[in-house]
C-alpha cells in the first residue's frame, strides 16, 4: 500500500492505471482515493503543525481535539433538548396550576429560554443566509433583467452599482443595525431584529454579484433568439419569460453561486461582529471565553463552515444543472 | 444554613450598633398579595464575569420560573452594547456596572433613565500587570519572611515604572472596561493613591478620553478581551473583574498585583439595571425579577459558600462566562492567585449576599457620584442635597424592600437573612478601609471629595 | 400580374464611426407568389442585408418593400425566417421551439389539438417527428436546420425567408436537406427567398436566381431565369446541358464580371464593418 501510495502521489502510476484497469473503475479510485489521500496528508500535516503552535489557551487544537468537541458538542446539543422538554413540562405544570387558580387564565406557552446549541447555531445562520439570498434573487433578477434590457436604464443606475459593489456589507452594518432598530418597532415581532440584521447584510452582499450578471447575461443575449422573437412579434412580457430569462438563466446562475459563496463568508462575520445569532457569534463567544477547549470549539466551527460552505456551492451546482439547459457548467 | 445565619445576625448586630439610624420601621407584616407578572418573557443581558453569577443561578435554580418568568439570558459584546439594549428596550434589564445607570441618570454618555432595585456583588475585581512591568515593580515592593510581596501592593511600586516609561517618551497605557465602570474609578484611585496622575475628563469642552494631565493613559477594553490585548502589548496592565485576572495567571502573562477588595474593602461593585419605564409599566415583574435575584444571592452565599463549587459549574458553561472551571473557582472559591504558585485566601473576593450586600444603598450611589466629580466627568460643582436626589432617583430601595417582603410573607426566605435591614436608612456608616485611609461618609460628598491631593476638588473646574 | 413582394428602389445606409457605410444602392426586386428566388452573390455584397430589410429587421434608408401592398416597418411572421444558425432556443425541445411559433401565430385560431397537430405536422414535413422531443443540444446541425424550417413554415408564412439555411452543413447533409426542402416546396408551393453562396444549390432550388454585384453600394446584377423542369433530379441534372449552362451563367457572372480584385487589407476592412453592423443589429 504504501508503494502504491508513493505512486499515485508522484504520478507514476497515471499511465500505467489506465492500461491495466478498464476506464470507469479507474476513473472511480481516482475520484475516490486522490480526494481521500489529499485529505489524510492535510490531516497529517495538521496534527504534526498543530502540535507545534503553542498559545496561551494551550496546544493549537489538532483533528483529535475537534473530533472530541464534535462528540461535546454534539452532547450539548443533546443536553439542551432535555432541558427543553422539562421547561415545557413545567410550564404546562404551572399553567394548569394557574388555571386551577384563575380559570379565567388563558395559557400561553413560552418558547424554550435556554441558550442556542451549536446545531442550533447552524440551523440560524442557514436559515438567515437563505432567506437573505433568496430576498436579493427576489430584488436583483427582475432589476438586472431591466438593466439589461434598457440601455438608458443601465447609464442610470450603473455608477450606483459600480460604487456600492465594492464596499464590503459590514460597512454597511451599523447603518443597517440602527436603521432596523428605529424602523422595525412591534410589541410582538415576527422575526427577531437581530435576524433582520443579519438578513439585510446578506441580502445587500448578494445583490450586486446578482444584479451584475443577469444583467450581463441578458445584456450579450443572442441576436439570433432577439429576431426570433420579433420575428415572432412576441409581447414585451412574453418575451423576457420566454426569451430573455430562460436565455440569461446561465448567468444568474454564476452571479448566484458567486454571490451565496460571498454572503456566507459575510454573514459569519457580520455575526461576528454585530453578536446576531448563528455560528459567527458561536465563534465570538467561544473566543470571549477563552476556555482551555475554546480553540478546538472554534476550529470545529471552521471546519463546519467551510463544510457547509461547500454543501451550499454544490446545492447550486446541483440546482443549476438542473433548471438551466446550459450544462456546460464548470464544477470548480 | 445555621452557621451562615447565626453569622449574619452577628454582623448586623453590630452594624445596628455601629451605625447613626434614622430608624425606619420596616414592617414585614403580610400585606396584599403580590399579583402575577405583567411581562413574562424577558430577555437579560450581561458580560462574561464571574458577577453576573445571580442572574445564571436564578435561571438554572428555576428562580425566575418560580416567579412566572421565563428568562433568555444574553452575553453581550461590551458594556455600551448593553446599555443601549436596555435602553432601546432589546433587553427588559442587565448586569450593569453601578456607575453606568448613575451615568445615564445624569445624562453622562447616553442620557436614560435606569434605575436599580438590586445591587449584584461586592468586590470582584483586581489589578493586573504584564509580566515585565512585574518584575520592574517587583524590586520596590517590600518582601515577608518567605520570600513572597507583602500586601496590599500599593502603586507607590508602581511609580518609578511609570516614570520611566514617560522619560523614555512611551506612554504609558492601561486597560479598563468602560468610563463609569468601578474599575476605571478603582484604577484611578489605586493610581492616585499611589502618586500617579490617572487624568481628568472634560466633557464641557468636548474631552470624554479622561487624558488630561495624564501619567498613565487609561482607554476602553471589554473585559473577555483583556487578556489578550495584554499579551499584544497594546497595554501594560488593566483593571476588570473576574476570571480575567485568573486568566492571565494561567496564561502566564500576567500578574495580579491588588484586588479591590484591598483598595475599598467591600466596595459595591455590579447592579442589576433596568429602565424607570419598565419598572413603572411593570411592578409586579420588578418586583419578581428582584425576588428571584435576591434567592440566587442567597443561595450563593449560603452555608459559607458551599454552592460556590456548584456555581462555579454553572458559570463555567460557554452560555455564561465560559472559562475554564479551575479559572473560575479561584476566586469563587475564596483564594485568589497573584503570581503563579501565590496562592491567598480571600475569603470575600465575591460577596454576592453577606453584608447586605444586594441592598442597593443611597451611599453606594454617591460614592461614584463623588468619582465622578473627582476626575471631571461631572464638569462642575454641585450640593450634597444635589448628590442625596440624584442617588435616589437610580437606587431604588423600595423596590428591593417589597420584594424583601413578600419573599418573607409568603414564608420563601427566613426573615433573620434580613434582621440588619430593619435599621437602614439608605446609607452605610462611614467607610474607613480604602487604602489609603480616607473615609467616606455618604452624607458628606463634597468634603469627601476636598480630602483627595489627586483630583479636582469638590467647586473647581477645568 | 401584381408582384405577392415589391422591393422598391432600397438603400441602405449604416452609419459607422468613420461615416457612413452603403451597404445597398437601389436594389428592386419583385417577387411573384409561389416563386422560388435565390440571391447569390459574393460575401459582403450585402445579400444578408437585403433580406434583413424584408424581414423587417432593418429599415431601409431609401424606398421600401411591399408585400401585398402594405409597407413593411417591422418584422412579423407572416415573413417567417430561416436563420443560418438554425438559432433554436436551447433550452427547449424541437417541438417546444416550434410550438412557440404556433402559440404565438395562432393564438387565436386553432384550439389546443389543432396546434398539437399543426406542430406535429410541421415537424414531420421537416422529417424531425422522430426527435421532436429533444433538445438542440442532442440532435445534430442538420436536424436543427430541419426544425428551424419546420418553425419557419409552421407560421404559415406569406414568404419564407432563408439566410443561407444550409451554409454550416457538410456537403452531404446539405444536399439531403436541399432535396427535403424541394419536397417541401412541392408540396405547399411556398414563395421563397434564399440566400446562398452556392451555385449548385442555387439552380438547383430555383426560379430566378438574382445575382449580385459587389459592395459597398451592392445591387442586383443580373436575374437568371431557371426553366428546368420540376421535379428537379440532383443525378440527372448533373448531365443536363441546360442546367450546366445556368450553372457557367452564375459563374461567369461571379467569377468574371464581379470577380473580387481586392488587397487583403481592403478585404478585412470591409469585412469588420460587416461584422459592426452585425453586432448593432
Amino acid at each position: 500500500m504504501p508503494n502504491l501510495v508513493s505512486d499515485f502521489t508522484t504520478g507514476r502510476y497515471d499511465v500505467g492505471f489506465q492500461t491495466k484497469m478498464p476506464p470507469a473503475i479507474s476513473a472511480f479510485l481516482r475520484a475516490l482515493i486522490l480526494p481521500m489521500l489529499g485529505v489524510l496528508v492535510f490531516t497529517l500535516l495538521w496534527s504534526f503543525s498543530a502540535s507545534k503552535i503553542d498559545t496561551s489557551l494551550g496546544k493549537f487544537p489538532g483533528p483529535g481535539a475537534v473530533a472530541e468537541q464534535v462528540v461535546n458538542l454534539y452532547n450539548e446539543h443533546q443536553a439542551s433538548r432535555e432541558k427543553e422538554l422539562a421547561f415545557y413540562e413545567r410550564q404546562e405544570q404551572r399553567n394548569a396550576a394557574r388555571i386551577a387558580k384563575d380559570p379565567t387564565y388563558i395559557p400561553k406557552t413560552r418558547t424554550f429560554t435556554g441558550k442556542e446549541t451549536f446545531v442550533d447555531q447552524i440551523g440560524t445562520s442557514l436559515m438567515t443566509v437563505l432567506s437573505g439570498f433568496i430576498l436579493a434573487a427576489i430584488i436583483a433578477i427582475p432589476l438586472g433583467i431591466a438593466i439589461g434590457l434598457s440601455k438608458s436604464l443601465n447609464t442610470a443606475i450603473n455608477p450606483i452599482i459600480q460604487i456600492f459593489k465594492p464596499v464590503s456589507p459590514l460597512a454597511w452594518l451599523p447603518l443597517v443595525t440602527m436603521v432596523v432598530s428605529a424602523l422595525y418597532v412591534s410589541s410582538d415581532p415576527m422575526f427577531a431584529k437581530s435576524y433582520i440584521v443579519s438578513l439585510i447584510t446578506v441580502t445587500l452582499c448578494c445583490l450586486w454579484p446578482m444584479v451584475m450578471n443577469t444583467s450581463v447575461g441578458v445584456a450579450s443575449l443572442n441576436s439570433d433568439w432577439t429576431n426570433v422573437s420579433r420575428v415572432l412579434r412576441l409581447p414585451t412580457l412574453t418575451h423576457i419569460r420566454k426569451i430573455v430569462l430562460p436565455a440569461s438563466v446561465p448567468a444568474i446562475f454564476t452571479g448566484m453561486r458567486l454571490s451565496l459563496g460571498i454572503a456566507w463568508m459575510v454573514l459569519i462575520a457580520a455575526e461576528m461582529l454585530a453578536q446576531n445569532p448563528g455560528l459567527g457569534k458561536f465563534v465570538w463567544d467561544e473566543f470571549q471565553n477563552g476556555s482551555s477547549s475554546s480553540l478546538s470549539r472554534i476550529m470545529t466551527a471552521v471546519l463546519v463552515i467551510g463544510l457547509i460552505g461547500f454543501m451550499l456551492d454544490r446545492s447550486m451546482l446541483l440546482l443549476q444543472r438542473w433548471l438551466s439547459w446550459d450544462k456546460s457548467t464548470q464544477v470548480r | 444554613m445555621q452557621s451562615t445565619l447565626t453569622s449574619l445576625s452577628g454582623f448586623s448586630k453590630k452594624l445596628i450598633a455601629g451605625a447613626a439610624i434614622v430608624a425606619t420601621a420596616i414592617s414585614f407584616s403580610s400585606h396584599a398579595e403580590l399579583g402575577y407578572p405583567e411581562k413574562e418573557e424577558l430577555t437579560f443581558g450581561f458580560i462574561k464575569l464571574t458577577d453576573m453569577a445571580p442572574i445564571a443561578v436564578a435561571y438554572e435554580n428555576g428562580y425566575f420560573e418560580d416567579e412566572g418568568l421565563y428568562v433568555t439570558i444574553e452575553a453581550q459584546a461590551n458594556w455600551k452594547v448593553l446599555l443601549d439594549g436596555v435602553i432601546d428596550g432589546r433587553l427588559d434589564g442587565a448586569h450593569m456596572l453601578a456607575g453606568q445607570p448613575i451615568a445615564a441618570t445624569i445624562g453622562y454618555g447616553t442620557q436614560a433613565e435606569i434605575i436599580t432595585p438590586f445591587s449584584m456583588d461586592l468586590n470582584g475585581n483586581a489589578i493586573t500587570v504584564s509580566n515585565e512591568i512585574w518584575a520592574e515593580m517587583k524590586p520596590n515592593i517590600p518582601k515577608m519572611a518567605d520570600g513572597r510581596p507583602v500586601h496590599p501592593i500599593k502603586a507607590d511600586a508602581l511609580k518609578p515604572v511609570v516614570e520611566k516609561y514617560i522619560d523614555s517618551g512611551k506612554p504609558f497605557n492601561m486597560g479598563m472596561v468602560f468610563p463609569v465602570s468601578t474599575h476605571n474609578y478603582e484604577l484611578r484611585y489605586w493610581l492616585a493613591a499611589g502618586g500617579i496622575h490617572p487624568g481628568f475628563y472634560a466633557p464641557h469642552k468636548g474631552d470624554t478620553s479622561g487624558k488630561i494631565d495624564a501619567q498613565a493613559l487609561l482607554s476602553v477594553t471589554p473585559p473577555p478581551q483583556m487578556p489578550a490585548t495584554l499579551e499584544a502589548g497594546t497595554i501594560y496592565g488593566y483593571c476588570v473583574g473576574e476570571p480575567w485576572n485568573q486568566q492571565a495567571v494561567f496564561k502566564g502573562i500576567g500578574v495580579p498585583v491588588v484586588t479591590d477588595y484591598e483598595i475599598w474593602k467591600n466596595n459595591p461593585e455590579k447592579v442589576f439595571g433596568i429602565t424607570k419605564e419598565f419598572a413603572e409599566k411593570y411592578p409586579n415583574t420588578t418586583i419578581r425579577l428582584t425576588r428571584a435575584l435576591i434567592r440566587a444571592a442567597i443561595w450563593l452565599d449560603e452555608n459559607n459558600n458551599a454552592n460556590r463549587k456548584e456555581a462555579v459549574k454553572i458559570l463555567a458553561k460557554s452560555e455564561y462566562v465560559g472559562a475554564d472551571y479551575e479559572v473560575i473557582a479561584n476566586s469563587m472559591t475564596g483564594t485568589f492567585e497573584y503570581e503563579k504558585g501565590d496562592k491567598r485566601e480571600v475569603p470575600d473576593f465575591n460577596v454576592f449576599f453577606r453584608y447586605n450586600a444586594t441592598y442597593p444603598y443611597y451611599s453606594d450611589a454617591i460614592w461614584y457620584l463623588t468619582q465622578m466629580r473627582r476626575w471631571g466627568q461631572i464638569a462642575e460643582g454641585k450640593s450634597d442635597e444635589w448628590y442625596l436626589e440624584t442617588a435616589k432617583k437610580v437606587y431604588r430601595p423600595d423596590i428591593y424592600m417589597q420584594a424583601v417582603e413578600s419573599l418573607i410573607a409568603e414564608k420563601i426566605v427566613p426573615a433573620t437573612l434580613f434582621d440588619s435591614l430593619e435599621s437602614v436608612d439608605g446609607f452605610r456608616a462611614p467607610q474607613t478601609h480604602f487604602i489609603d485611609d480616607i473615609v467616606f461618609d455618604g452624607k458628606a460628598p463634597n468634603a469627601y471629595i476636598d480630602q483627595f491631593s489627586i483630583g479636582l476638588k469638590a467647586q473647581q473646574q477645568l | 400580374m401584381e408582384p405577392l413582394l415589391n422591393i422598391s428602389k432600397i438603400d441602405m445606409v449604416f452609419p459607422t464611426p468613420k461615416g457612413d457605410f452603403t451597404a445597398l444602392k437601389d436594389v428592386d426586386l419583385q417577387i411573384q407568389k409561389g416563386e422560388f428566388i435565390s440571391l447569390i452573390g459574393h460575401s459582403g455584397c450585402g445579400k444578408s442585408t437585403v433580406l434583413n430589410v424584408v424581414a423587417g429587421l432593418y429599415n431601409p434608408t431609401q424606398g421600401g418593400v411591399l408585400l401585398n401592398d402594405r409597407e413593411v416597418l417591422e418584422p412579423g411572421p407572416e415573413r417567417a425566417v430561416v436563420f443560418q444558425n438554425h438559432s433554436l432556443l436551447p433550452w427547449l425541445t424541437a417541438y417546444q421551439n416550434v410550438e412557440l411559433a404556433v402559440d404565438q401565430v395562432f393564438a387565436k385560431n386553432k384550439s389546443p389539438a389543432e396546434k398539437k397537430e399543426w406542430i406535429e405536422y410541421n415537424l414531420k414535413l421537416v422529417h424531425m417527428d422522430h426527435a421532436m422531443h429533444k433538445r438542440p443540444d442532442e440532435i445534430s446541425g442538420g436536424m436543427k436546420q430541419r426544425v428551424g424550417i419546420a418553425r419557419a413554415l409552421a407560421m404559415q408564412p406569406e414568404v419564407l425567408l432563408m439566410d443561407e439555411p444550409f451554409g454550416a452543413l457538410d456537403a452531404l447533409t446539405r444536399a439531403h436537406m436541399q432535396d427535403s426542402l424541394m419536397e417541401i416546396q412541392e408540396e405547399l408551393n411556398n414563395t421563397v427567398i434564399m440566400i446562398t453562396h452556392d451555385v449548385d444549390e442555387a439552380v438547383l432550388l430555383s426560379d430566378r436566381i438574382v445575382m449580385m454585384t459587389n459592395g459597398p453600394a451592392a445591387t442586383v446584377g443580373e436575374i437568371l431565369h431557371v426553366d428546368l423542369p420540376r421535379p428537379r433530379e440532383r443525378l440527372a441534372l448533373a448531365a443536363d446541358p441546360q442546367y450546366n449552362h445556368y450553372r457557367s451563367e452564375v459563374l461567369t457572372f461571379l467569377y468574371e464580371k464581379q470577380r473580387k480584385v481586392e488587397p487583403i487589407s481592403t478585404k478585412t476592412k470591409d469585412s469588420a464593418i460587416k461584422t459592426d453592423v452585425k453586432s448593432t443589429a
